[in-house]
């Protein structure tokens, strides 16, 4: 009797082994499968693709702009009204390159040596941070705006992602460079005001320099400005 | 016979594991490692008294069930308390087996030795 529970037990302490073992080398396999950094790096491939279908689409843009350029200079003076409000147009759209006076903003984060009992998130430019510069900018006037090279049109969005911002579906890092242009002087004021943006910004380090400039670029909108819901209310004439 | 029973549980094992549709998440793989580290342990250890010539069936499968079982708490209790205990429990057992392994070596190798003469 002792004997058969003896053999008993040993069927089924190996069997309890054997199934263990084949259980964990099959999951061992499954995970290396499914290993992330094969995931990150089908990932930055994906990215990578989309990023130089995107350089094409840009270069597209652009050649299809001078087109549209040539053709609106090449038709005669009957259209030169309608040229005019065009051009007014395009620059509210953010589609036609402005120059002018006016402001150049640079914010950086704070380089105050961090200390353990603060949160190190105050001391780092945020989105908001961004938005509450710009609101400031509009409010004084500012007619053009962009923001390391992205121009702002009535539909940038400034926004988090993760350690960077993204304007115009465009990743930007500080530091920021923000050109408007208005009346410098307005503008400048609007920023230093006591109380105002840079005296907040200021409080946690994050330095805002503001230097009025005579002759300022700002780049047009780079990507399509496309509608797809938006219709004119009040009949379809074109 | 006893060759025969170990080899037909094995066999029924690795064959059971390999068939039926397991899932098991990478956190229970950590448990599952460990288990299977004590149950080489008391399989080596079964072997060891088989030749030295007191093993016993009961001792042995109770040996092999109650250390498994206690090297998955172990390591459970670790986890809950953020300590890596699972390292203690793999080190432990991982010099247990080279103790019993080189036991064995050396049984067989006097009564190899024996027999020579």
């Amino acid at each position: 009797m002792r004997a058969r529970s003896g053999q008993l037990m040993l069927i089924l302490v190996f069997a309890v082994l054997g199934l263990m073992v084949t259980a964990q080398f099959r999951t061992e396999q499954r995970l290396a499968e499914v290993l992330p950094y094969r995931r990150v790096e089908e990932l930055a491939a994906a990215l990578k693709t989309a990023e130089s279908e995107r350089d094409l689409l840009r270069q597209e843009v652009g050649l299809l702009r001078s087109q549209l350029a040539d053709t609106l200079a090449s038709e005669s003076a009957m259209w030169m009204a309608l040229d005019d409000e065009l051009r007014k147009l395009r620059i509210m759209a953010g589609v036609e390159e402005v120059t002018g006076p006016g402001v150049l903003v640079v914010m950086e984060d704070s380089t105050r040596p961090s200390t353990w009992s603060e949160d190190p998130n105050a001391y780092l430019i945020h989105d908001d941070d961004v938005l509450k510069v710009v609101n400031e900018l509009r409010a004084s006037g500012a007619e053009a705006i962009s923001i390391n090279g992205q121009r702002l049109t009535s539909l940038s969005e400034i926004r988090c992602t993760g350690p960077t911002i993204s304007i115009n579906g465009t990743r930007v890092a500080p530091p920021l460079t923000i050109l408007a242009i208005g009346d410098p002087h307005t503008l400048e004021t609007g920023l230093r005001m006591r109380g105002g943006v840079a005296d907040q910004l200021g409080l946690w380090g994050i330095e805002v320099r503001i230097k009025r400039e005579d002759v300022l670029v700002i780049p047009a909108f780079a990507g399509a400005l496309t509608w797809q819901y938006a219709r004119v209310v009040g009949g379809a004439k074109q | 016979m006893t060759l025969l029973l170990t080899l037909m549980g094995l066999v029924g094992g690795i064959l059971l594991g390999w068939n039926i549709p397991l899932r098991i998440s990478s956190l229970v793989a950590r448990y599952l490692s460990v288990a299977i580290l004590a149950g080489l342990d008391s399989v080596l250890g079964g072997a060891r008294a088989e030749l030295e010539g007191d093993f016993d069936g009961l001792v042995f499968g109770t040996g092999f069930f109650a250390n498994t079982l206690l090297a998955v708490g172990f390591t459970y209790v670790g986890d809950t308390i953020g300590v890596e205990l699972y390292l203690a429990a793999v080190v432990a057992l991982g010099i247990r087996i080279f103790d019993n392994l080189g036991a064995l070596r050396r049984i067989l190798l006097q009564r190899y030795v024996k027999r020579g003469y």
